[in-house]
């Protein structure tokens, strides 16, 4: 029996196609719940903190292969360790440099530099952050001393030890008065508003001749310096990050708030196909329960189950479902529920005809004949009969869980402990990311939602010629 | 059962549908609070107004104290809030259910009228126009293409579109509604981003339609594209599952003309289930039309009921949820008759 269902729905194009998409799918599941976090929604995608160092709105790297002009990539240096250290007099110089290769045509989106924890034990350490460019040119970017030690604290004094120091470059006064000075050593005079509105990163990265600015970007390896003087040998820092913001970024771009969108893409799976299996599963297990129960059993009880059937059947279900999730929390364990709750009563009327017919059958009434118990002809008798269908439903609702999910995203109502494509489409559609064609935020989150829906409809077209053999001719 | 009595138990649970529905968002929204909550922030807002008003009049504190704790004391009463919940609710059902919607809190009709029946009145007219001429183009593409496939099923042409069908199923519309808006809005420039009207509308009559139809096309666009799918996909297994009756293989057996055993045996009988269809698609597409009016910002009633539910305006989401449900439930009845009417073999 078992073997000649999956030999007939094997025999089928849409079962092949199906069954590969469901594989790469669940594989893909897999891979986030093996290398997630567990609290990835809560901590990561919704902490905007945890992506200040990641470019805002760009699109996806591998534009560049189909533009004459590369936009710049994502650049993140981090240095573990001084690449020098040497120390006159009391003073101990600690040296990091992080060498950047820049080979683009545009300029970088920002730049930022941050220090992970460090350890002192007598005077603060003083920063000084330079910029050294291809061409010889060093500038001074940035100095500043780590904070004053508290009355009261003993060494060794620990700084930057729950959130790194982070220091925006491209907004930083002190940067922008430094490059004003660096552009009036070569004879070009700008307005420290106009230097802000453009951004310093396009100065910094701007080739310069004999007539002040050449317009182009200076092309070659750029090193960022950093120098801490400290005045005791002990101390200590642990690394240090410098981040040259891209104009494009990963495999499939970034958000308003530079969330890396692949990260998101990736997770929307377990997500999915948790509602779509959960929602579908109980569905059919109470529906079909309920409708063997009701078309086996007869009488008053039958009665009252067609008739509760009967008014859910009735109940227009995507308004419901939007006040309910309004009124309470979204959680996706709420939309579960209600999709269930009103979910089952179509599957209950269908199985219970069909009950109906196999119950008149003769092998049934010889069962009864022999005295079998009520029970063992429903789970021996009836059962095996109408199984193949109610698995096919069963496949068949579960695109339909999975499209109303999103659907409730899509109007705000989703849960936001785990990020789903249709939040992503939300926040696309609300900040106007339409509008303004971010297609990389828009069409990748849809195209799954349509793939996974897809996946079960080939299923179950999979399916449907081995529940009714009509059809198996056909195909 | 007699067919009288069929319709009689039809249209006794198409009324519980209604009051069951009803009386489930009204106890939801008593027994969560949302009411009292909403309720008190409506009273205080009106005191604070009144305030302000009475401050001029009234210059001695402890008067204006106590006129205010008598409007207030007068405001609680008129709303209910001095009873629980379960109270005010008997109350609040007769009235929606004979149709006296009340007043909105927030929201108020294109015209500046704050009574619901008013609100919802202008906009019931937009979501039934742009869901009829969807479910209607749909149909007629759908049964078309359907009826195609299926004379030639397990052909080339029948598998296209059963992919292509199932596509359209999987397809949410407001997704679609999205790409539509990015690809013929944004990149070809030729329709508008959203709305109903330009701003500000032409002065014509003509021009004045035109541009009403110059908005609608995406809307309705999106709608057909993610209905046609599954008219296709139901018109081609009808008509499948009837060219597989006894009475057609006998009138072939007489040898009838094909076309004529097309035309006479198998679409006409395939009809009456298929023509059923289009006012249950329409009915279920209603509800499905909050999406796309979300995503056109089309004034209809699915906008408005988003609308209602983020600005919790318990009068206007109640009275709204309803309306859907009366839509829905009354729809049903009108398929049931419909039903009797064109299948005579329901009625034996």
């Amino acid at each position: 029996m078992a073997l000649s269902w999956w030999r007939i729905f094997w025999r089928y194009k849409v079962s092949k196609a199906g069954v590969s998409l469901l594989v790469f799918m669940v594989a893909s599941s897999i891979y986030v719940l093996v290398s997630y976090p567990a609290d990835f929604g809560v901590r990561v995608w919704n902490n905007p903190g945890y992506w200040a160092d990641y470019p805002r709105e760009a699109p996806p790297a591998w534009v560049n292969l189909f533009t004459d002009q590369k936009l710049p990539e994502h650049i993140v240096a981090v240095a573990g360790r001084p690449s020098s250290r040497y120390s006159t007099g009391s003073s101990v110089f600690t040296i990091y440099e992080l060498a950047v290769n820049y080979y683009y045509d545009d300029y970088p989106g920002f730049l930022s530099l941050s220090i992970g924890p460090l350890e002192f034990y007598d005077t603060p350490p003083i920063v000084e952050i330079s910029l050294v460019r291809p061409d010889g040119q060093s500038i001074i970017l940035y100095t500043a001393s780590v904070s004053a030690i508290f009355p009261g604290e003993e060494p060794p004094y620990r700084r930057f030890t729950e959130t790194p120091f982070r220091i925006y470059l491209s907004g930083e006064d002190q940067v922008i008065q430094s490059i004003q000075r660096f552009l009036l050593d070569k004879g070009v005079v700008m307005q420290y508003g106009e230097l802000v509105k453009l951004g310093p990163e396009k100065i910094l990265f701007q080739g310069i001749g004999d007539g002040g600015m050449t317009g182009s970007v200076l092309r070659g390896q750029y090193i960022l310096r950093i120098v801490f003087q400290s005045s005791s040998p002990a101390d200590k820092i642990s690394w240090i990050k410098a981040v040259v913001g891209g104009r494009v970024y990963g495999l499939s771009g970034t958000d308003r708030i530079g969330r890396d969108l692949a990260a998101g893409l990736l997770f929307g799976f377990p997500v999915a196909l948790l509602i779509g299996f959960v929602t579908s599963g109980l569905t059919t297990v109470i529906g079909s329960a309920l409708g063997i129960l009701s078309g086996y059993a007869g009488g008053r009880l039958d009665e009252l189950i067609q008739r509760i059937s009967d008014i859910l059947n009735n109940i227009p279900l995507l308004p419901l479902l939007i006040f309910f999730t309004f009124i309470f929390k979204p959680s996706i364990w709420l939309i579960v529920m209600i999709l269930v709750a009103f979910g089952w009563s179509g599957l209950t009327i269908v199985v219970r005809s069909i009950v109906l017919q196999v119950k008149s059958e003769q092998y049934v009434e010889a069962a009864v004949s022999l005295g079998a118990s009520r029970w063992r002809i429903m789970s021996r008798h009836i059962f095996p009969v109408i199984a193949p269908f109610i698995f096919a439903q069963m496949i068949f609702s579960t695109p339909s869980a999975i499209l109303a999910e999103a659907a409730l995203s899509f109007l705000g109502l989703g849960d936001p402990s785990l990020p789903s494509w249709g939040q992503m489409l939300d926040y696309s559609f609300r900040s106007g990311g339409v509008n303004i064609g971010l297609w990389w935020w828009i069409i990748p989150p849809g195209v799954l939602i349509v793939l996974t829906g897809l996946t079960f409809v080939l299923l179950a077209l999979g399916i449907e010629p081995v529940v009714s053999p009509r059809l198996r001719r056909m195909r | 059962m007699s067919l009288g009595r069929a319709l009689a138990l039809r249209a006794v649970t198409l009324v519980v549908v209604l009051f069951g529905v009803l009386l489930m968002v009204v106890i939801v929204l008593g027994a969560t609070g949302v009411s009292d909550r909403v309720l008190t922030a409506y009273v205080s807002d009106q005191l604070r107004v009144v305030r302000q008003e009475l401050s001029q009049k009234i210059r001695e504190p402890m008067e204006l104290e106590r006129a205010l704790e008598q409007y207030r004391a007068e405001l609680t009463a008129s709303y209910g809030l001095d009873r629980p919940w379960f109270q005010r609710l008997p109350q609040m059902i007769l009235r929606v259910l004979t149709l006296d919607l009340g007043y909105s809190r927030t929201i108020t009709s294109f015209t500046g009228s704050s009574r619901i029946a008013d609100i919802i009145a202008e906009r019931i007219p937009n979501t039934i126009i742009l869901v009829t001429t969807s479910v209607i183009i749909s149909a007629v593409i759908g049964i078309t293409l359907g009826v195609r496939a299926a004379v030639r099923a397990g052909g080339l042409y029948d598998r296209i579109l059963s992919l292509l069908s199932s596509v359209s199923f999987a397809l949410p519309s407001w997704w679609t509604g999205l790409l539509f808006i990015l690809v013929f809005s944004f990149y070809l420039g030729l329709f508008p981003f959203g709305g109903l009207y330009s701003a500000p509308p032409p002065s014509g009559m003509m021009e004045r339609l035109a541009d009403i139809i110059w908005h609608a096309i995406l809307p309705v666009l999106t709608l057909v594209t993610v209905i046609v799918g599954s008219w296709a996909y139901i018109s081609r297994t009808i008509v499948i599952n009837t060219a597989r009756e006894d009475f057609v293989n006998v009138a072939r057996a007489k040898g009838l003309p094909e076309s004529l055993i097309l035309r006479r045996y198998i679409i006409r009988p395939s009809a009456p289930p298929i023509i059923t269809n289009i006012v249950f698609a329409i009915s279920g597409s209603i509800g499905g039309a909050i999406l796309t009016e979300t995503v056109f910002n089309f004034p209809g009633m699915g906008r408005l009921y988003y609308e209602a539910i983020t600005s919790f305006d318990e009068g206007l989401v109640i009275a709204l949820t309803y309306l859907y449900t009366l839509i829905y439930v009354a729809s049903r009845f009108l398929l049931e008759v419909l039903y009797l009417l064109l299948d005579p073999r329901v009625r034996i």
